[in-house]
């Protein structure tokens, strides 16, 4: 059965029978894909929608989020061995990724964009700041742990289930329906709380904020500790498909997220997802049906036309002035 | 004496905006701050809610007293929070993307539940349109609705000392007077009010005394009545 791995084989099923299954089962690596980007994308964007920022070290966020699994769960079952069950380490490994990702976004904030705002820094700076701020992370981590890959322990047992001939995997379930979770998570946070309404008035006037008695700083605190958890569990789970860990594995798929976020309407939640689903739909039918070395240049010059048709994005509205 | 503000040297980056300005308000007063554009009307609010830089004023030298103690360490969000003060800011910038009760509730955030209702009912009260306007996007306010939610909002926040940016700004003038008449009701029940207006006439009406400012420089004080009076600021401010 073709999994990601091997799309080239499944392209050429494809060709030879374009039958239904075969479609369900792509559409169905797509949904673990874009779960992946999505759960990035919301990174970018909720930052976005709060400071007008875009964030360029949240991909290597990401990148850190899967390294600090990587340790949480090493340590985890080196350090209670083998009477620890699997199920176990995995439910203390989310948790503690999450916390730990967002400490690492909420210092990032603290240590390079703040002190920026405070100075009334031109976008341009913080957007350059940002960047360093990702190859910081990069070429830290290479520096501290070396070239070396790392492979993250198994945290769950694979099971396999079929129908038909279309093979899902516990993981790509648990993958796919995190990601709905945490998007259905995010829009009742933001519309329903008052801390999420906060947020959006952030993103109309931050200048206002204040004067209704709420401290800037923790709303902003918060909307970095919300992205880089949910880019942590993205690592996580990304590393728990893909179980090899390098410290550049967040800076493609960190600008690809980047993409799926402005394709969205960047600044709205729903885009986000819907952007990150978008490019990974397109990634994977390209690759299946076409030579995988299109993939990228199919996948990107989809995503040029629709900004072409709409620069704000599927979800954007252009800014209005206001009155 | 709730403001004192002594000497107070301020500006924007490099550029000193106000000159050594001093004046006071005492409880349960309407103080108005008149003068043309550019004056440091707008700045001299600003400094008082101690809103941060660069859209905001540094103070570089002088005093913002509260109650008789130095507020210039004092971070905004606390201003209102623990000093009970807070603005209506030029322009309104009430929360576009979020609806009437949105923005109310929203600036409510330091208090408890069960009085929240209870200034929501005196708001309304107070703004009836607003009430029927509650569950609407608010940037699809008409001006005067839009400025009536922006001091709803600050309404909102228990505040005991209100200051008020140009309220009339954009407005027709038969809502101009409402506003003034609303204020003026606000004050009666008890809160001390600093509002800068452009249309000094309407201002220094309703106001127990007032500051004229020039180029960040208090060049006349004194009763509104008296200062509505004068000839000086008869030809100066209020179109002779």
């Amino acid at each position: 059965m073709p999994t990601d791995k091997d799309r080239v084989p499944a392209a050429r099923l494809l060709f030879r029978c374009l039958c239904m299954e075969q479609f369900i089962q792509q559409c169905v690596n797509a949904l673990q894909w874009g779960s992946f980007y999505a759960l990035i994308a919301l990174g970018y964007t909720l930052v976005y929608g709060v400071l007008l920022l875009i964030n360029f070290a949240h991909g290597d966020v990401f990148m850190v989020g899967a390294y600090i699994a990587f340790f949480v769960s090493t340590f985890l079952l080196s350090a209670s061995g083998p009477e620890l069950p699997q199920g176990a380490a995995l439910a203390l490994t989310i948790p503690a990724t999450v916390i730990l990702t967002s400490t690492v976004g909420v210092t990032l904030e603290r240590i390079a964009y703040r002190p920026l705002r405070r100075k009334g820094a031109h976008r341009l700076y913080v957007v350059i700041t940002a960047l360093m701020c990702g190859l910081i992370l990069e070429n830290g981590n290479l520096a501290l742990l070396g070239a070396g890959r790392k492979a993250l322990p198994e945290l769950l047992e694979k099971q396999i289930y079929t129908f038909g001939s279309i093979t899902v995997t516990n993981l790509k379930l648990l993958v796919i329906f995190t990601a709905l979770l945490v998007f259905v998570f995010l829009q009742a946070v933001v519309t329903r709380t008052r801390l999420g309404m906060a947020m959006r008035a952030v993103s109309w006037d931050k200048f206002a904020l204040p004067l209704m008695g709420i401290p800037l700083d923790m709303v902003i605190v918060f909307t970095f500790a919300l992205g880089s958890g949910i880019a942590g569990l993205g690592g996580l789970l990304f590393a728990m498909s893909y179980p090899v860990l390098d410290p550049y594995m967040g800076a493609m798929t960190g600008w690809k997220a980047f993409i799926a976020a402005v394709v969205g309407g960047i600044g709205d939640i729903r885009g986000a997802f819907a952007g990150g689903f978008l490019l990974a739909f397109v990634e994977i039918m390209v690759a299946a049906f076409l030579p995988s070395t299109f993939r990228d240049l199919f996948a990107f010059s989809i995503l040029l036309i629709i900004l072409w048709k709409r620069p704000t994005g599927i979800f954007g509205i252009p800014a209005t002035t206001k009155i | 004496m709730i403001i004192s503000v002594e000497k107070l040297y301020a500006g924007y980056g490099r550029i000193e905006a106000l000159h050594g300005i001093s004046f006071h308000v005492k409880q349960g007063e309407i103080v108005t701050l008149i003068g043309a554009n550019g004056a440091g009307k707008s700045t001299t609010l600003k400094a008082l809610m101690r809103l941060a830089p660069p859209e905001s004023p540094s103070v570089f030298g002088g005093d913002i007293r509260f109650r008789g103690e130095s507020i210039l360490n004092v971070e905004p969000h606390n201003v209102v929070d623990k000093l009970k003060m807070t603005l209506v800011p030029e322009g309104r910038r009430i929360f576009g993307n979020l609806t009437v009760m949105e923005n109310l509730n929203l600036a409510a955030w330091t208090r408890k539940n069960e009085d929240v209702r209870k200034t929501l009912d005196y708001i309304f009260g107070l703004f009836p349109r607003l009430a029927e306007r509650a569950g609407q996007r608010s940037d699809t306010l008409s001006g005067g609705e839009q400025q009536m939610l922006a001091v709803g909002r600050a309404l909102m926040t228990d505040c005991s000392v209100l200051l008020l940016d140009e309220p009339s700004m954009g407005l027709a003038p038969v809502l101009m007077y409402d506003m003034f008449r609303t204020l003026k009701r606000l004050n009666d029940a008890g809160l001390t009010i600093v509002v800068v207006e452009q249309n000094a006439r309407l201002a220094l009406e309703v106001a127990d005394r007032g500051y004229v400012l020039d180029t960040g420089e208090i060049v006349a004080e004194g009763p509104g009545a008296e200062l509505l009076g004068s000839p000086e600021i008869k030809e100066a401010y209020l179109g002779g």
